[in-house]
């Protein structure tokens, strides 16, 4: 049994590469069908996102090349470019390296940003795409259920998923940290700038109630808050809702503060105190430094927010080499889920075997026994079967324990004395 | 009851190494290992005290001894309530090895030579022991106060230097340890203004004063009226932060004195 992978992603090649080889949901079904004929290709997979096309394949040991073959000549096949062109961007790895690779795929530590949490998803979809093409089977069933088990551990045992790496996901992480719950809590726009927009999206998903928005322009704010279900309010009443925002995040071409240390301490004895989180990513900046030294304010400017999320990128790194040694661990133990895998067919056919001659034996002598009841018959039968397994039992488990060790010779041994053929 | 004191410390000992873990780890699973040692730990716990009692035939808080163990006992059961409350799960890291470590104390002392508190026990009617008990709790919902406040002005610094270390993502969020605290040291006030009444209700009964001019009956008072101002300065505004989470700290800090100290300064009170 051997697993191939044969794949392309956001290190080996540039989009230019990548978008010619991407699958659609229904491509992928397709080419499952072509790709996997159940002779050299028994079972396959494919994981396409936007950062990677992989496939993923079981063969036999003595098919590893034609698989090799095949699944190149269907990449080639598939991509829009010239084959010349895809070739020098592909890897390709066989059985461990092939198993720790969608470890790592799968666990979000090959991702463009390590610990990001869809691609987990996405292994999930290309799992149910392969099971509905009915192209995979025992073996790719078990390394992908394997995969997710490792990706679970890595999100639990490591902190790599943890700490934002993003500024618009920063504002939540931090809120959550300053008001526990955003439930119940105003977020204040000034300005309606893409990475503010972004943010109250993730405030909102997070649970912020209710979302102001100040925009110079009326219709811009009218139209974010309508997707928002946010509130519009003038851009001169900034002073006015200030007091009533928790969250404020300014993000204007303006040129000077807006929201100066005057207008913050008067909004903070309004809010008798409550703290207020104000998150300025405006260049120039819009909030005057100094309301940052107000007791009970917390100010982050750009600068902050990209700091903080450097000092993230580095600790999610340093929880990624905590997570490849779980992924070596979980290598070791799959190829024993592999190794007993592989010796089911050969258990199988050696007891069929041995079932088969006492079967044949009892017909042979059968005549001599004489009229027999059902029930005699049936007590005779499974004598004879329960007999041939006593026998066979340690021979079983002594066939186990050579596979367990890998040891071929003995493997091989057991084949030849009874002349099993894989 | 030596050997169910025992027992209760492997429990304690278990639950503050599985806390402690589970606080650098992040793992769910210690955490429930954590509560589960630490709930069988109390009943043994509790059950040891009433034993105590019933054998001994006094109230289990006069000797040294049984004062520190009545004391882990109380810190264990307001950690359970803020645990329940809150889910501020990080506390149980530093509470639940103080409380391993009062537990083992208590056992090291044991029976040793019985100090200065049989007198306490031959006069003492029931007042006495409700007067110790609430002072105890109080000195657990004080020593609440203390680690909420100090989880608030590590977290309020750093989020003021905007450089976050790697305990900062383990703490209770700000708005969470300022709540424990501002609760606690209201519970902690109760108790402390119920137990120094009752206790001089009971000393004017037995010798027909007051007050001793006792080293612990002033710290007593200045522990109280600082915990008055905090109480007095957090209810005077919706919010109130590194401040009062300064006042916290340093109330702890006398409650210390009260309880240790005053003990090295001699006086009426005979125990602590």
């Amino acid at each position: 049994m051997s697993i191939v992978l044969i794949g392309i992603n956001h290190k080996s090649a540039p989009v230019e590469v990548r978008e010619q080889l991407a699958f659609s949901d229904e491509a992928c079904t397709a080419g499952l069908r072509t790709l996997v004929d159940g002779e050299i290709v028994k079972e396959g997979l494919i994981v396409s996102t936007c950062n990677r096309v992989e496939v993923l394949t079981a063969t036999t040991q003595e098919r590893l090349n034609e698989t090799f073959e095949r699944v190149n000549q269907f990449l080639e096949q598939t991509d829009k470019l010239t084959a010349s062109a895809i070739q020098p961007h592909l890897y390709q790895h066989t059985d461990d390296a092939a198993i720790r690779h969608i470890f790592r795929v799968t666990s979000s530590l090959d991702s463009m940003v390590v610990g990001e949490p869809q691609v987990l998803g996405q292994v999930r979809r290309a799992y149910s795409i392969a099971l509905e093409a009915g192209t995979a089977g025992r073996v790719l069933n078990r390394l992908v259920h394997h995969a997710f088990r490792v990706a679970k551990r890595v999100r639990t045992e490591t902190g790599i998923g943890a700490n934002a790496v993003s500024i618009s996901y920063m504002a939540v992480e931090l809120g959550k940290k300053i008001f526990n719950s955003l439930a119940g809590h105003t977020a204040l726009l000034v300005g309606a700038g893409e990475m503010a927009e972004l943010s109250a999206r993730h405030l909102v998903n997070a649970g912020v109630s209710r979302v102001l928005l100040a925009n110079r322009t009326a219709d811009r704010a009218a139209q974010l808050a309508a997707e928002l279900g946010g509130e519009t309010v003038k851009f001169e009443a900034l002073p006015q809702y200030l007091p009533e925002a928790d969250i404020i995040i300014c993000s204007t071409a303006a040129d000077g503060y807006l929201i100066t240390e005057q207008m913050a301490r008067d909004s903070l004895s309004k809010r008798r105190n409550r703290p207020a989180f104000f998150i300025d990513i405006s260049v120039p900046r819009n909030i005057d430094p100094a309301v940052g030294k107000i007791p009970n304010v917390f100010l982050f400017d750009i600068d902050d927010l990209e700091s903080v999320i450097s000092s993230n990128i580095r600790e999610r790194e340093r929880e990624a080499e905590r997570a490849e040694l779980i992924v070596e661990s979980e290598i070791m133990q799959f190829q024993q889920t592999l190794r007993v895998l592989d010796i089911g067919p050969t258990i199988g056919a050696l007891r069929n075997k041995l079932q088969n001659v006492a079967r044949s034996e009892l017909l042979r002598q059968r005549n001599r026994l004489g009229p027999l009841t059902a029930e005699q018959e049936a007590a005779v039968e499974a004598l004879l079967l329960s007999t041939v397994n006593k026998i066979s039992h340690p021979l079983l488990s002594h066939m186990r324990r050579s596979y367990d060790a890998s040891d071929a010779e003995a493997i091989q041994a057991w084949r030849d004395i009874f002349g099993l053929e894989e | 009851m030596r050997s169910l004191l025992l027992a209760v410390l492997a429990a304690y000992v278990v639950s503050a190494i599985h806390a402690v873990l589970a606080f650098l780890n992040k793992r769910r699973a210690l955490q429930r290992v954590s509560e589960w040692a630490m709930g069988i730990g109390f009943v043994m716990h509790t059950a040891a005290l009433i034993a105590d009692w019933a054998i001994d035939g006094h109230y289990p808080l006069f000797y040294r001894r049984e004062t520190l163990s009545f004391l882990a006992w109380t810190l264990v059961a307001s950690y359970a309530l803020v645990l329940y409350r809150y889910r501020a799960r990080p506390l149980g890291a530093v509470t639940l090895p103080l409380v391993s470590l009062l537990v083992f104390l208590a056992i090291i002392i044991g029976a040793a030579a019985p100090d200065q508190a049989e007198a306490s026990i031959r006069s003492a009617t029931w007042l006495f022991p409700v007067h110790t008990t609430l002072l105890l709790f109080a000195y657990a919902a004080f020593f609440v106060v203390f680690l909420a406040s100090i989880m608030y002005l590590l977290q309020e610094r750093e989020l003021k230097l905007k450089t976050f270390s790697a305990i900062f993502h383990r703490l209770p969020s700000l708005t969470t340890v300022n709540e424990i605290a501002t609760s606690s040291a209201a519970i902690g006030l109760t108790l402390l203004t119920v137990g120094i009444a009752t206790g001089m209700v009971w000393a004017s009964s037995r010798d027909g004063r007051v007050w001793h001019n006792d080293p612990k009956e002033i710290f007593a008072v200045l522990t109280w009226l600082l915990y008055l101002l905090l109480i007095l300065y957090r209810s005077s505004s919706s919010w109130r932060g590194r401040k009062a989470a300064w006042i916290g700290v340093a109330g702890f800090a006398l409650v210390l004195i009260t309880f240790f100290g005053a003990r090295l300064m001699g006086g009426y009170h005979v125990f602590g």
